[in-house]
């Protein structure tokens, strides 16, 4: 299981990728895999506002149906649109081409709430337990 | 609960989930690429946590024809037929095989690993002669080995020829390496195949020997998803105890010209009066899955309800059973409604894809 060392993570298992004010978001290798084969996503639409650990969007597996919540506050000013049609990518490059949000964030210090790498890691392992 | 499987499963990397107390796998590499292996190749399916229920006496057949909905009197040996138990309101309490033994007295019932206790204990209840009633599950296997390329694999691993094995026919098979074997031709997939039933310590060579000569290892989910494409009812979704075979669109598994079997004044008197709803298809026409529970709109009425949904990964749309008014039409739209949008779908009767099952 691979979890980028330059990435901040949600319990929920959303990754942040942080580039001044903007936040780019998408789920994690962990979060694929327990899925499973991804065969639809939908998303807030851009200028839309969410919150932290608010909802932004639905993934759903061929088995599952999981709804995506927001590592931090802000405006969306992105939306992966691609992955409407290639929602199958998320199960191969999660960490890349499968991003799925760009989040203008309101407030830096929430980033504080989440987890690096190294204790996302962690919490995956005693949450698979 | 685990079957002789389980520790195939763990070194296969299989991801496990809890189905009816039964830890079993719901996928090995992807619930996607196992559902094409089973329609392109050849599937291998654990579906050992399946029920066997022998029924043996001089009584056997008067007593199943009480208890199931078919005739069991004119069944012959190597024959399997799907039946139901049903209770006096003409509601699913199982569906089921049952295997023609030794005809006139040991019948095998192939039942719902969920549904088995219960089903043992009803019939238990009814069984007021001197027929014997025994649960072989606890010692049984099952594999399903699903898929166009079934009859290669046999001959491969088995060194029997099988293709002249009519659908819904078994035969019984002593083997040096495996030991005993039923083999059925029969599936759960739509796709063409076999089930073989074994003793418990069998399972896990044959298993290899199959995956060794390139059956796929599938877990439940595509299983779930082969049998919706096919339409197959799943007992505790689309059908169950409120529900009639007739409701269920299952009605070539009853025969009516039996004497008596438990629920037939109920499927007689439905037949009288019509149904209010029966179980069909819908193919969505545009991007989203269906799911269980899902409410089907006609314009602002509620017209029924979605019992199972998936994608169909051959179809690559949405495909789901549903119970719909008796008002509605195959080639009617409808909407359905996921999370507050409402989604077209078409009514269509299943098979959602066309079945690969040669006689």
């Amino acid at each position: 299981m691979n979890f980028p060392a330059n990435l901040k993570y949600t319990k929920n298992h959303e990754w942040a990728r942080v580039n001044g004010n903007k936040v780019t978001v998408g789920i994690t290798d962990y979060a694929q895999s327990e899925l499973g084969d991804i065969v639809y996503v939908e998303f807030n639409d851009k200028g839309t506002d969410v919150k932290q650990d608010g909802i932004f969007g639905t993934v759903e597996s061929v088995k599952a149906v999981s709804e995506l919540y927001a590592p931090v506050t802000g405006t969306i000013v992105e939306v992966n649109n691609a992955l409407e049609d290639t929602p199958e990518l998320i199960n191969t490059d999660c960490y890349g081409n499968a991003w799925m949000i760009v989040i203008e964030m309101k407030d830096t210090s929430e980033l504080d709430n989440l987890m690096d790498s190294k204790k996302y890691e962690d919490y995956v392992s005693s949450e698979a337990k | 609960m685990r079957t002789p499987l389980f520790n195939t499963h763990v070194r296969l990397n299989a991801k496990m989930v809890d189905f009816h107390g039964w830890d079993m796998p719901v996928w090995y590499t992807g619930i996607k690429v196992e559902h094409l292996a089973t329609r392109n190749a050849c599937g291998l399916f654990d579906t050992s946590h399946m029920g066997e229920i022998y029924v043996s006496s001089g009584e056997s057949v008067s007593f199943l024809n009480r208890m199931l909905t078919i005739d069991i009197h004119s069944m012959k040996q190597g024959q399997v037929k799907y039946t139901f138990l049903l209770n006096s309101g003409g509601g699913i309490i199982d569906d089921l095989t049952v295997y023609c033994i030794r005809p006139g007295y040991t019948y095998m019932l192939c039942v719902n690993a969920s549904n088995k206790d219960k089903d043992f204990k009803w019939l238990t209840s009814h069984n007021k002669g001197s027929t014997i009633l025994e649960d072989k599950s606890p010692n049984t296997s099952m594999l399903a080995l699903q898929g166009p390329n079934w009859a290669s694999l046999i001959k491969e691993c088995l060194d029997l020829n099988l293709e002249d094995l009519k659908r819904f026919k078994f035969m019984v098979h002593s083997t040096p390496s495996f030991g005993d074997l039923l083999i059925s031709r029969t599936g759960y997939t739509g796709a063409d195949g076999v089930e073989i039933f074994m003793n418990n310590e069998n399972a896990e060579a044959l298993w290899n020997k199959f995956v060794e000569k390139g059956a796929t290892p599938c877990g439940l989910g595509s299983r779930d998803t082969l049998r919706l494409e096919m339409g197959y009812p799943l007992h505790g979704n689309d059908i169950d105890e409120h529900i009639t075979p007739f409701e269920a669109g299952l009605r070539f598994a009853v025969d009516l010209n039996k004497d008596f079997f438990i629920g037939k004044d109920a499927l007689v008197k439905q037949k009288a009066t019509g149904m209010k709803k029966r179980l069909t298809g819908l193919e969505l026409m545009e991007k989203g899955v269906p799911r269980q529970g899902h409410l089907c709109l006609k314009e602002d009425k509620e017209v029924g309800i979605i019992t199972s949904g998936s994608i169909s990964p051959v179809l690559n749309k949405g495909i789901a059973l549903c119970y719909l008014d008796s008002s509605i039409k195959e080639g009617e739209h409808i909407d359905i409604l996921v999370r507050n949008k409402r989604l077209k779908a078409i009514v269509k009767r299943p098979p959602f894809v066309k079945g690969q099952i040669h006689n």
